[in-house]
């Protein structure tokens, strides 16, 4: 029986579709079979990230309301053999179209198909986030290292632990910036940590890399060299139960000489 | 033995309504009791007679209430000034218990959660910023506060809140509050805030406990 776990953060644009789509490619590379469920009714993006938008056809509104059995909406990434299928969100229909009971049935039709469910939880915590959790068994928070977006992690956590999963919420900091932490004009990572009282999973660095690549449809995590790939990775393996020490944040000389030598050949 | 009993006392008037009667009884009881009286202008010395219901050991429910008042109303000359019995509920007694006791509460209250507490309340957690503790008492704070204090809630302007208020977002007596603003408060775990006689929240120090809240001062061993 696989777990269910809901990737959340309260305020948009944090990186929630950009981490579901990364850990949900890892864990595929890792040999697990996953499952990534997109909850964000009307506006989905997770087909988009992972280069799977031509390839729909039926959507999880179709399942709820029968128009489609849930293998039919089911869209195979063919990069992961059988490892990684996406069940996407309704495009054209408004958040009110699901119920919490329904995401729950689809959520617990899938874990015994899959080793990871992956829920793609929308921004906010009216309804979508009702039905996001629903069926979920544990759910990783993302916040970037913002006052805002803390306050709103703060707030997501403290709506888990009122209507609790079978695990504690863990934490995802995203779009790390380390010569912000530095000079101290960016939360950093332990303050953070410590405010919120959560195990933090993993920490991801921001990259222009990673709009890129989710622009070309390709998650980051397929790049080995990335420090951001390398994060993700981490998270995935932190997932599967191994003890993977903290990335070392080491500053990325982007305007040194080397590096744009290098970056000539990796062109194209 | 009647079930409606008249006595006076030095306030005016009580009517004991027997515990041991059956409601029926005693409304009847009543019914003739008020007749009499209400027939016979001189059997009591005031024009207008103010009641105090005493049930003893029975507690009336609402309906009940009613059918007495209704029954009282019939008399221009009788008014009820209370209903009152010796006993209460359990959920009463709880409620005063919660009241009275002070309540040791040691938890994270996280952006958009409220607590609502009753009685004098001793915290020892953390309130992160948007995070909100209210109580009808007083508040003891020993633990860190980034969200907003409320004592003497809804209106109770007598509480104070005793703590490190420095890093708190808002600070609330009764009606009154506070925006706490940078260098508003000492940075000491002993400020008092409390809402002075010109009704207007203000802060001062734990030494200074006797004059700003004598009553607190007395009922915790103050002299
Ligand atoms: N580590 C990162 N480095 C750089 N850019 C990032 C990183 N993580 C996410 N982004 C970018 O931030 C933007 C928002 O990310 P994403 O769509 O994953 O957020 P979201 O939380 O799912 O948003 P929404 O709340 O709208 O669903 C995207 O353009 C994405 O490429
Ligand atoms: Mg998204």
């Amino acid at each position: 029986m696989g777990k269910a776990i809901v990737i959340t953060s309260g305020k948009g644009g944090v990186g929630k579709t950009t981490t579901s789509a990364n850990i949900g490619t890892a864990l595929a590379l890792m040999g697990k079979r996953v499952c990534l469920m997109d909850l964000d009714i009307g506006l989905r993006n997770l087909d988009v990230v992972l280069g799977l938008d031509n390839r729909i056809i039926y959507d999880i509104v179709d399942v709820a309301e029968g128009r489609a059995k849930l293998p039919q909406a089911l869209v195979k990434d063919k990069r992961f053999d059988d490892k990684l299928y996406l069940l996407p969100a309704a495009q054209n229909t408004d958040k009110t179209a699901l119920q919490p009971d329904q995401v729950k049935e689809i959520v617990d039709e899938l874990k015994p198909e899959y080793d990871y469910v992956l829920i793609d939880c929308p921004a906010g915590i009216e309804q979508g986030f009702m039905n996001a959790v629903a069926g979920a068994d544990a759910a990783i928070v993302v916040t970037t290292p913002e006052i805002s977006a803390v306050r709103d992690a703060d707030r997501v956590v403290g709506l888990l632990e009122q209507h609790p999963l079978t695990e504690a919420p863990r934490l995802l900091i995203n779009r790390i910036r380390l010569n912000m932490m530095q000079d101290g004009s960016m939360m950093d990572i332990d303050e953070i940590t410590h405010h919120l009282g959560i195990e933090l999973l993993g920490i991801i660095v921001d990259d222009d890399a990673v709009i890129s690549t989710s622009n070309q449809g390709e998650p980051i995590v397929m790049q080995t060299e990335n420090q951001a790939s390398q994060g993700y990775r981490n998270v995935a393996r932190r997932l599967e139960g191994q003890t993977v020490p903290l990335m070392k944040l080491e500053p990325q000389e982007e305007d040194g000489f080397w590096h744009k030598v290098s970056s000539w050949f990796h062109r194209g | 033995m009647q079930a409606a009993v008249l006595r006076g006392t030095q306030n005016g008037y009580d009517l004991v309504l027997k515990q041991s009667a059956s409601l029926d009884q005693i409304l009847a009881d009543l019914r003739s009791l008020l007749e009499n009286l209400n027939v016979d202008p001189t059997a009591m010395e005031t024009p207008k007679v103010s009641l105090d219901v005493l049930t003893e050991d029975r507690i009336l429910t609402a309906d009940e209430k009613s059918q007495i008042e209704q029954l009282v109303g019939n008399y221009p000359r009788f008014e009820i000034h209370k209903i009152a019995a010796n006993v209460m509920t359990i959920d009463d007694a709880i409620q005063l218990r919660e009241r009275e006791n002070v309540h040791l509460l040691s938890k994270v209250i996280r952006n958009g959660q409220e607590v609502a507490m009753q009685g004098d309340v001793l915290f020892l957690g953390t309130i992160h910023e948007g995070g909100k503790l209210r109580t009808t008492g007083n508040i003891f704070c020993m633990g860190d506060v980034s969200g907003i204090l409320q004592a003497g809630y809804p209106d109770d302007e007598s509480k104070l809140i005793m703590g490190n208020l420095v890093t708190a977002q808002q600070v609330r007596i009764a009606e009154q509050f506070d925006i706490i603003e940078p260098d508003q408060v000492a940075d000491s775990s002993q400020t008092i805030a409390y809402v002075n006689d010109l009704h207007v929240l203000s802060y001062g120090k734990l030494s200074a406990l006797k004059k700003i809240n004598p009553k607190l001062y007395n009922r915790i061993g103050g002299i």
